[in-house]
């Protein structure tokens, strides 16, 4: 079927075909201010909100929106792979080959996809909407199997051009599309486009915490309706791991003891009380008690964040405990009875009708103490750094208390929603650890025989240009878990089974495993360079899916932590009051 | 004629292969063969030793002087057969740039055919490109041995590079070309002539295109590079190892292209800080290697000047051709 000239025009308005070709063309142009009229220009001329939306998130997120926690998840062989298959080509040998070259897989296969004529003749572009697009990577976020996820791809494939391939692939990947165009340049031009105040932009994108719903207030013009909203999540504030910022005076931050709990955020008015954790999920129902608690208190309208931790014999019970109510909706009497949960508060976002998150952490933490005290809320306590070792000290009493270790807060800093920089530091419990996902299980002997009791635990390489696996082993673990548990683990095994080697099996990647460990060597003679010292299972994540298990990266950076001293513990001390 | 599969081939030191049977060197450095034969101006095939006897076309003759070149020079018109007692050898129009050419040595043993630095369809500003209808013993070069290589025509990048060229100097940008002065600029220089915009050439470059221009190639409106005057509405044409040099560093308001087989690759924006990639190439990509290969129609294929044989050795396996690579050095970037 040939469009008419305006048909074509129309479409092409708000293609796929029609965003890459924007976006290359901003890779193609140096200088800032003219990558950003590039871009302006291109939204300004979208007809729909939609659109405009989609084209932000594809610029700047990904395939799905940051908050929303979804990935298409492919891993970058299963792409390779099926491009080589797409082009006829011979994977180890040509594709291979042409990637180390071009040193960019998704560049390699857009020339490929250009070049052979096994593409060539495969390939009708269909000009794409941009809509049209976003459901291929709905579909393919719902796809569970690689075998699905290569047919999607190749459907969508066949629909395009060369450069829309290169950058479908890269905004699949939730990454950067390697065009020198990053966040702040987008909300820029989102400010340029729709004519605001590039800072009211960058406010509305952190309160929504996301580029599609900015855009669609700048189109509107609502950006002054993106107020925070009681009941109405917005996003954490988070930490830094201490070792990876440089920080030049440690003393000028004031630390508190780092729960090792759930992260809440607590809306509250009157007797309306509503949780919600970090991905920005709603988790009221799964907390009666804290509910119960604070509608009691009956607070002005009030929006705190803190940590929900099980709390029994005045003592915070470990994470394991906490986890057997995670994910649990409507908990019966005997595990509350058995597992209680406090809410411990240690910031304050929203009081009595005022935002607070542009107010340095001081002046919130005085309102925090206020309101804390008129209604008897529990709250960290802060204390402040007299002299570098004092974190030393600080973070061993922590430990000693069970938590996990320390949180030092800059006393000038705003609250600054979804963002990871220095003015929240993390001092964790060194080489601790791990999230991991079950790639082979092995037959037990003895007391486990029957079952499979011992199981070879991967990290993410997903993400990883030196490795083309989705998983590689980090360590090998048994015990740490109760029989039940064992049990249980041995049933969501079996649909997970690839394939068998003797008294192996091995998995798809389907649970995951925080794992317990003492130290990381290096270990070169292993794929991953590294082996942990005693792994053991710390917990089964049924919470976490293998696109949040740890990576390579993760252990490194864990293996550069060096060891603490030893821990003794001080009476008398709280963490809270 | 005997039907021998493997060619009898000597690698010399430096650069360059001896054909032993033929008494015949190839692009070699020193005179360390009774018959020497220069395939192009470039400076890895050129002899290092400045004072011996050659054989090359008119134009590689001229273009080694103007680079230093002092020893006898034969020249050998393209497609006229020379006889020696064990070998006649014919030089075939090569596509790469001024004067370049294929050494074609007929033996008893059979046909030779080594291509130095070749391109088909050819580059404007040279011969053009022709070879013989087969050969036994094909020695090629593989510069882009992969199939993420397959050039677009001359005129298409030319006049993209001219709308590159007018559009800076339109916004009061100075329009900066890289490429190495010997071929490239004058591709480069053909390419943008029809602007009739004055062109600046870095001064080794310089020289090179009076004998282009001698050639019968219209180079356009070009001058020597000049500091005081490179601002002023021209087009500055420099091999990219300028780009640190105070020669650019001088030019506030410039826009860079990088032109070369190797921009094909993005990462060179990054590398290099340019403003625009125009993958024009003087060097055969991997699908001509193939289709020409399959016509030529050779006993064994020798693979040099690459960074990679075995995907071109793959597919010529496919299609029935014996080949192996031939470990050179001198092997260079574009």
């Amino acid at each position: 079927m040939k469009m008419t000239d305006a048909a074509f025009q129309s479409s092409y308005g708000v293609s796929f075909r029609r965003f890459c070709e924007v976006m290359q063309r901003i890779a193609e142009t140096r200088g800032n201010n003219r990558k950003i009229s590039l871009f302006a220009d291109y939204l300004r001329s979208l007809p729909d909100e939609a659109d405009v939306a989609l084209a932000v998130q594809f610029a700047g997120e990904g395939a799905f929106s940051s908050v929303s926690g979804k990935r298409a998840s492919v891993g970058h062989r299963t792409v390779a792979v099926c491009a080589a298959g797409f082009c006829d080509i011979d994977y180890e040998l040509v594709f291979r080959a042409c990637r180390t070259a071009t040193g960019s897989a998704s560049e390699a296969i857009e020339k490929l996809m250009e070049n052979l004529p096994a593409a060539i003749a495969k390939r009708k572009p269909a000009l794409l909407s941009l809509t049209e697009t976003e459901a291929l990577f709905q579909r393919l976020e719902k796809e569970r199997s690689r075998e699905g996820k290569q047919a999607l791809l190749t459907e969508a494939w066949t629909q395009m051009t060369p450069a829309e391939i290169k950058f479908f692939i890269r905004v699949m990947g939730q990454g950067s599309l390697r065009i020198g165009f990053e966040s702040r340049s987008i909300t820029a031009a989102l400010a340029a486009a729709f004519d605001h105040d590039p800072e009211d932009v960058r406010y509305a994108r952190m309160i929504t915490g996301s580029l599609g719903r900015t855009a669609v207030l700048c189109r509107r013009n609502e950006l002054s309706s993106a107020r925070f909203r009681l009941f109405q999540p917005i996003a954490f504030m988070l930490a830094s791991p201490v070792e990876s910022r440089a920080v030049e005076d440690l003393t000028a931050y004031l630390a508190e003891e780092k729960f090792d709990g759930m992260r809440c955020q607590l809306h509250a008015e009157g007797g309306k009380v509503a949780l919600f954790s970090r991905d920005l999920n709603e988790i009221t129902e799964s907390f009666p008690e804290v509910v119960a608690d604070f509608s009691a208190k009956m607070m002005p309208a009030a929006v705190l964040d803190g940590e929900l931790c099980v709390f029994r014999d005045d003592t915070i019970q470990p994470f394991q405990e906490l986890q057997k109510r995670m994910g649990v909706k409507k908990p019966g009497a005997g595990v509350l009875k058995k597992h209680p949960v406090v809410f411990i508060a240690y910031d304050l976002l929203f009081v009595e009708g005022q935002p607070l998150f542009g107010e340095p952490l001081k002046q919130r933490r005085e309102q925090l103490e206020t309101l804390c005290e008129a209604h008897g809320i529990r709250r960290s306590i802060q204390f402040e750094i007299g002299e570098e070792g004092d974190v030393e000290r600080f973070f061993d009493r922590a430990l000693a208390h069970g938590n996990e270790g320390l949180m030092l807060k800059h006393p000038e800093s705003t609250y600054e929603y979804g963002q990871r920089r220095k003015s929240w530091l993390k001092v964790k419990k060194p080489g601790g650890t791990l999230d991991t996902v079950i790639m082979y299980a092995h037959a037990g002997s003895g007391k486990r025989g029957g079952t499979y009791s011992d199981f070879t635990l991967g990290v993410s390489v997903r993400d990883d240009e030196r490795y083309e696996e989705e998983f590689i082993p980090i360590g090998k673990a048994y015990g740490g878990y109760t029989d039940e548990e064992l049990k249980k683990l041995n049933q969501a095994m079996k649909p997970l089974i690839a394939d068998r080697f003797g008294p192996t099996y091995s998995l798809k990647p389907g649970i995951v495993v925080e794992l317990e460990f003492d130290g990381i060597q290096v270990n070169r003679r292993t794929k991953a360079g590294y082996t942990l010292r005693f792994p053991r299972f710390r917990a089964i994540r049924w919470d976490l899916s293998p696109a949040d298990a740890g990576t390579l990266r993760d252990v490194e950076r864990l293996a550069e932590e060096k060891l603490t001293a030893d821990r003794t513990p001080q009476k008398g001390h709280r963490s809270f009051r | 004629m005997s039907k021998e599969t493997n060619l009898n081939y000597r690698l010399e030191r430096g650069h360059g292969i001896i054909l032993p049977d033929a008494e015949v060197g190839l692009d070699v450095s020193g005179n360390v063969a009774r018959h020497i034969f220069v395939s192009h101006a470039h400076a890895d095939h050129l002899p290092r030793d400045r004072h011996m006897h050659v054989y090359a076309s008119p134009a590689t003759a001229r273009l080694m002087r103007v680079r230093g070149f002092q020893g006898d020079v034969t020249e050998l018109a393209f497609r006229q057969p020379v006889e020696f007692d064990r070998c006649r050898v014919t030089l075939w129009p090569a596509g790469h740039i001024l004067g370049s050419a294929m050494i074609e040595v007929e033996t008893d043993a059979g046909r030779v055919l080594y291509t130095g630095d070749y391109k088909t369809p050819p580059s404007p500003v040279t011969e053009g490109f022709a070879c013989p209808e087969a050969t036994d013993f094909f020695i090629t070069e593989a510069t882009f041995p992969l199939p993420i290589y397959r050039w677009r025509p001359h005129e298409e990048l030319f006049a993209e590079m001219r709308s590159f060229a007018s559009e800076a100097l339109g916004e009061g940008y100075t329009p900066v070309f890289l490429g190495y002065n010997l071929g490239k600029a004058q591709e480069i220089m053909h390419g943008l002539a029809p602007l009739g915009v004055p062109m600046q050439i870095h001064g080794a470059g310089y020289e090179l295109c009076r004998v282009y221009e001698e050639a019968g190639i219209a180079l356009g409106n070009w001058e020597k590079y000049d500091r005081a005057t490179v601002q002023d509405g021209r087009i500055l044409i420099t091999p990219s190892s300028s780009l640190d040099a105070p020669m650019l560093r001088n030019i506030r308001r410039k826009r860079v292209a990088y032109v070369s087989g190797w921009a094909t690759h993005e990462s060179r924006r990054v590398q290099l800080t340019i403003d625009k990639l125009f993958p024009l190439s003087d060097h055969i990509d991997f699908f001509e290697l193939l289709e020409l290969t399959e016509k030529l129609n050779p006993r064994k294929v020798y693979i040099t000047h690459t960074p990679n044989p075995r995907v071109v050795q793959h597919y010529l396996a496919e299609r029935g051709i014996a080949s192996q690579p031939l470990e050179m050095e001198g092997y260079e970037d574009d």
